[in-house]
């Protein structure tokens, strides 16, 4: 085991000795701090103030009134007024003040750029194997008293690793950021949310926290798509190239196949599982457990045959 | 000399039916530096790479140690370091965090070995540079460098002299030769520079075709060939050779201004002292001696590739 530990800090290692790590981590930075600043300065929602003493109060009681008023002449948009309707009167009863745009606003918002990180673990992924071929590294690299198995385990641990990593940087890094442009007051709000009908309480640190886990599942599936091409064909522009188009055209390849039968069973219909917590499900007899096994089926096979390639196969110079 | 630490046994690969290597059958001793000659395309490099277990076998086996390569991988491996083809390493790292990195995937190599392994292939001045400002000797250097970390019982290098300047070769092949005399371990060299693996080797395989053709030690095959040819430089030309004519049993044939002929080692100075009692000027003899490399392109002919 302790040799395992040492294999992965190889592999952590390289990829921060290489210059692209770090201006992978500088552009995540830069898009987190510069898509603040824009809201900071151009934007007419983040101006806005929160309501002060007990105007709220009578701004939201307002804000309900007119939307009743446009449910009835049977205007507007149904669902959503409604989840309006049923939050301002939660906030009445229980005396929780609307805040202005606030640091978790933005934090919510920057979840966006988790695809950028897709995209760049992707990246990593699809090099760390492929690249060792490209050096000629892996000669030296496989000829010490260490199973392939555990070398392959290493670099997958490390590519998570570093997903991890860059998803700790934008979460820590928008609240940062966050609080500096716009704010700390209202920190500790309660974030609200329609379930079954009823408007349910939050802390709003554990529910930006486990929403940006839930959209690194594309995250993971991806990479490891990556990692699985990168082992089998040993080329990294080939794993960069399929798991980026893969990943942007995953939503309209479920879209093109909804009327299908199987289409449940593709991965993209399965990667967003957010849907079943704030939402609903993109094909209709979806669930969480069925995703979660399709999930797990996918990743299996995606390790296998990354794993049987990279293990059986002769080490060549082509 | 002593036991074997590696045995190749009908070691055989074929890929998409051709056979690569058709049977290959030796011992390497501890303490010997072996040579491991062959044209390209004989099958050098397939076979290194079956030893290490880059490549997997199709019939046969490598024992290293008691250990087999086959079933018993690490056991057998961790015997072995080793350079296949050419030294590559992490271009964007610095030669002592290479060797860090390699250090790591062997248990018991302490920081100082690293600084030990760093002094004795001389790279102290540039070791915390980054490895592609290196020249291709330094980076020889780090392979070998790494090679050694674990302290092996067999080191192969494949081609340890290729981009070195003449210095470095020397201190090189002084290395190996140390290596193997003083702490027992087994050299493999492959290398298609003849004279250099007559000078480094004590055993020569030479591999042609995926099979290996003939196994000699170096100074059997220097003695088998002992007959010197020897060309002379003298004056009067004419008179010369009618006294080399009286005291040699084989021709004598003037070309160029020069005599030349085929003796043994042991005749040559009775010839020098019969010329220059007769008051012939001598201004030069020079022996070209008949070297593994003619008997190398004896054994595997014209046209080694099939």
């Amino acid at each position: 085991m302790s040799n395992f530990i040492q294999l992965v800090k190889n592999e952590q290692m390289k990829m921060y000795a290489q210059i692209s790590t770090w201006v992978m981590l500088i552009i995540l930075a830069v898009l987190v701090i510069g898509f603040g600043i824009i809201l900071k300065v151009d934007g007419g929602m983040t101006q806005q103030e929160a309501p002060a003493g007990n105007e709220w109060r009578e701004a939201l009681q307002a804000e309900n009134e007119q939307i009743e008023s446009e449910m009835e002449e049977g205007s507007g948009f149904a669902p959503m007024n409604e989840e309006t309707l049923a939050k301002n009167q939660y906030r009445l009863d229980n005396d929780i003040a609307p805040s202005g745009y606030n640091v978790w606003n933005f934090v919510q918002e920057n979840r966006t750029n988790v695809s950028i990180i897709s995209l760049l673990t992707i990246i990593v992924a699809a090099s760390i194997i492929a690249n060792e071929f490209k050096w000629g590294t892996i000669k030296l690299l496989l000829i010490r008293p260490i199973s392939r198995t555990k070398i392959l385990a290493a670099k997958y641990t490390s590519v998570l690793v570093y997903a991890a990593t860059m998803l700790l940087l934008l979460y820590i890094l928008s609240i940062l950021t966050g609080a500096a442009l716009f704010g700390t007051n209202n920190f500790s709000e309660p974030f609200l949310f329609m379930k079954d009908g009823e408007v349910q309480e939050a802390p709003i640190f554990q529910h930006t926290a486990s929403q940006y886990l839930l959209s690194s599942v594309n995250l993971f599936m991806m990479a490891t798509f990556a990692f699985m091409i990168s082992a089998v064909f040993r080329n990294s522009a080939l794993a960069i190239g399929v798991a980026i188009f893969l990943m942007l055209s995953g939503n309209s390849i479920v879209a093109f196949f909804m009327d299908k039968e199987w289409a449940k069973y593709i991965l993209f219909a399965n990667t967003n599982l957010n849907q079943f917590f704030t939402g609903t499900p993109m094909i209709p007899d979806l669930t969480l457990g069925f995703s979660v096994s399709v999930l797990a089926v996918y990743l299996i096979v995606f390790l296998g045959l990354s794993w049987l390639f990279f293990t059986k196969r002769d080490v060549t110079n082509s | 000399m002593s036991k074997a630490v590696m045995q190749l046994k009908n070691l055989k690969k074929t890929i998409k039916n051709k056979p690569i290597i058709k049977g290959l059958d030796f011992e390497i001793n501890s303490g010997e530096v072996f040579g491991f000659l062959g044209p390209n395309g004989a099958g050098k490099t397939t076979t290194i790479r079956m030893m290490v277990g880059l490549m997997s076998m199709t019939d046969g086996d490598v024992i290293i140690k008691g250990h087999s390569v086959k079933k018993d991988y690490k056991k057998a491996v961790q015997h072995v370091g080793g350079i296949v083809e050419n030294p590559e390493m992490y271009p964007f790292m610095s030669g002592r965090k290479n060797l860090i990195h390699y250090s790591r995937m062997v248990p018991g190599v302490t920081k100082e070995r690293i600084e030990e392994v760093i002094k004795l292939v001389g790279l102290e001045k540039r070791v915390n540079d980054k490895v592609s400002k290196y020249s291709l000797g330094m980076r020889q250097r780090l392979g070998i460098a790494q090679a050694l970390l674990h302290k092996p019982s067999i080191l192969i290098l494949d081609e340890p002299t290729n981009g070195l300047d003449p210095s470095g070769i020397r201190e090189i092949r002084a290395y190996i030769r140390r290596l193997a005399a003083e702490e027992g371990v087994a050299v493999i060299v492959s290398s298609h520079i003849l004279s250099e693996m007559e000078m480094m080797c004590d055993r020569i395989g030479i591999i042609k075709n995926g099979e290996l053709i003939s196994i000699q030690s170096v100074n059997d095959a220097l003695q088998q060939s002992d007959q010197k040819e020897v060309s002379l430089e003298a004056e009067p030309l004419e008179e010369a050779q009618i006294v080399l004519n009286e005291v040699i049993e084989g021709n004598v044939l003037l070309n160029e201004g020069k005599l030349t002929f085929t003796v043994t080692r042991e005749e040559i100075p009775g010839i020098i002292a019969s010329l220059v009692s007769r008051e012939i000027d001598v201004y030069s003899v020079t022996v070209t001696r008949s070297t593994l490399e003619d008997k190398f392109l004896d054994l595997i002919g014209e046209g080694a590739i099939e």
